[in-house]
């Protein structure tokens, strides 16, 4: 259900860049990976074909062995609940409380509200930020902030979580935090595929690596 | 592992399961919550739910106002057909036998229920009573009023039989003048027909207008919440989903609008109630407004919520197709 291959997928921008050629790759189910490269290499475009927001100009994309870029359109709501995703720049809704932002992806499903509590905290207190329930994000910090979008990426409890940049703006040991997260929703059985181009993270980390040069696959290591 | 087996068409449908089964539970709660939702958005916009009711009203107001001028002056038509008559004005100079036999003559025709004279003596007492000219009417030595008589014809004649009858009675010896009393039915019927017609014309003009305001103000409401918008694709929310609030405001314009176009309507009515009755009066009708009800009510705010749903799914189809997130 959560593993995911690209077979020879390319994407070509109707500017004539092509931001990935050819690219095959796999992640195996319950992974953890780091995919790197220089920025413009292809990460974001990548991550965007796995959620399906872009299709790939030439290839197949399969998630749970269905090629979601032949997904039709009254399914791609549902593939994404079942998809977390966490940005550089967070996407929380300024206007709304830490719990709202945490509870927006539960609402749209109708769940009950006992059970939307009961999640949302699950969730606030895997990021520790429990006592912040009642805060709006513009007071929080920036760590803080990322650590809310992580919670409403992990509050459907997705099979998959992808992460563009999503220490971006953080220094070096926040960094390491939200790192320590991302490892404890795959020793869940979490496919997690994290972009970043922060290489000093990543080799502190000591996990698979796949990597991308101008749209195109360097190699695959550790 | 991955499967490594073609992928066909049939495959074209994920098998991720909704992360919480869908439920009329569920589908009740979302819908209170985004109905709360919507209500709060638009009282907190009061100054421009206030504008675009008002707009909607005055759209919906005018040729709903119009709608039931035609169905009332239908209505005094229809009564007007049950009775209609005719009035004989006699030479000055005609014989009382002359009168007599015009009256004989009409009696024994079947198109006719009864026959009242007016003497030029009674007519000129009554004008005297009536005109206030009683005085002018002193200097002038003899009665320039003339004998007349009122025929009161059967039910449902038809205009052309009526004015057959009209014909034959003009020949008589000794009658002036025939008014067939259907002049100002026919003046009735052809305002009726063009308000008909007005009304139409507007009510699709300003149904469109109607539809473009909400439309407009929807339009407006996306893009206050597109960061909003954004995220709720990100998270899978569905079209439907995210059109739903825009659906509501839509309705709730609309509605608001239907009431103020309604409020509208009978406020007009009560403006010109008494110079209407007179006017009405002066031609022996009474004045009894039909269709101003609950129904009428009822409709209005159908069809303001109608045309609201309208507007409100043409400003947002569009809009969250092409929404782009990144
Ligand atoms: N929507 C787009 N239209 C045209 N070009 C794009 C678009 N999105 C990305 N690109 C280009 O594709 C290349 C890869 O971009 P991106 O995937 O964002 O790289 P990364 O995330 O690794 O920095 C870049 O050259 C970028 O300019
Ligand atoms: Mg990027």
């Amino acid at each position: 259900m959560s593993e995911i291959e690209l077979r020879n997928v390319t994407r070509r921008f109707d500017s004539g860049i092509e931001a990935l050629g050819n690219v095959s790759v796999s992640f195996a189910s319950g992974s953890m990976t780091f995919l790197t490269g220089h920025s413009g290499a292809g990460k974001s475009t990548l991550l965007k074909i796995l959620l399906r927001l872009d299709v790939p100009t030439r290839g197949q994309v399969l998630v749970g062995g269905v090629d979601i870029s032949r997904l039709a359109e009254k399914y791609i709501p549902l593939f994404r609940q079942n998809i977390g995703v966490v940005f550089q720049d967070h996407h929380l809704l300024d206007g709304r409380t830490v719990f709202e932002n945490v509870a927006l992806p539960l609402r749209l499903v109708g769940m009950s509200e006992r059970d939307i509590e009961r999640r949302v905290r699950a969730a606030l207190s895997r990021v520790s930020l429990l006592a912040k329930e009642r805060q709006f994000p513009p007071v929080l910090s920036t760590g803080e902030q990322q650590r809310v979008g992580i919670a409403r990426a992990v509050v459907n409890r997705p099979k998959i979580l992808l992460a563009d940049e999503p220490t971006g703006n953080l220094d070096p040991e926040l960094s390491k935090d939200i790192m320590d997260l991302f490892e404890q929703f795959k020793q869940v059985g979490t496919t997690v595929i994290i972009a970043s181009h922060d290489r000093e993270l990543i080799n502190t980390m000591g996990i698979p690596i796949v990597e991308l040069e101008q749209g195109h696959l360097l190699g695959a290591g550790i | 592992m991955i499967a490594n087996r073609p992928i066909g068409k049939s495959l074209n449908k994920g098998p991720w399961p909704s992360p919480v089964s869908i439920t009329i539970g569920g589908f009740i709660r979302v819908h209170y919550r985004v109905a709360k939702e919507s209500f709060f958005y638009v009282s907190s916009h009061l100054g421009t739910s206030l504008l675009v009711w008002l707009l909607i009203g005055i759209a919906l107001g005018l040729p709903a106002g119009l709608y039931l001028l035609e169905r009332n002056l239908g209505a005094m038509s229809e009564d007007w057909q049950g009775k209609p008559g005719i009035s004989l004005y006699f030479e000055l100079s005609a014989s009382d036998e002359a009168i007599e036999a015009v009256a004989q003559r009409l009696r024994q025709d079947v198109r006719v229920r009864a026959v009242s004279l007016v003497s030029s003596a009674r007519a000129l007492e009554e004008f005297k009573a009536y005109s206030g000219l009683a005085d002018a009417l002193a200097v002038i030595e003899y009665n320039p009023l003339p004998n007349s008589m009122r025929a009161v014809l059967a039910d449902g004649l038809e205009p052309l039989q009526l004015e057959l009858l009209s014909v034959s009675l003009t020949d008589l010896p000794g009658v002036q003048e025939v008014v067939v009393e259907k002049t100002w039915l026919e003046r009735v019927t052809a305002i009726t027909e063009l308000i008909s017609r007005l009304g139409f014309m507007l009510a699709v003009l300003f149904g469109v207008a109607a539809i473009l305001v909400t439309s407009t103000s929807v339009r407006l409401a996306i893009e206050s919440r597109l960061d909003e918008l954004k995220v709720l694709k990100l998270v899978g929310a569905t079209s439907a989903y995210m059109r739903r609030p825009f659906l509501y405001f839509g309705l709730s314009y609309g509605m608001g609008g239907g009431v103020i176009g309604a409020m509208l309507v009978s406020i007009n009515i009560s403006l010109v109630e008494e110079p209407l009755a007179e006017f009405l009066g002066s031609y022996g009708g009474s004045l009894n407004i039909i269709g101003l009800d609950y129904l009428f009510v009822a409709g209005m705010l159908g069809i303001g919520g109608f045309l609201g749903i309208v507007g409100a799914l043409m400003a947002s189809r569009q809009r969250l197709a092409d929404l782009q997130v990144d």
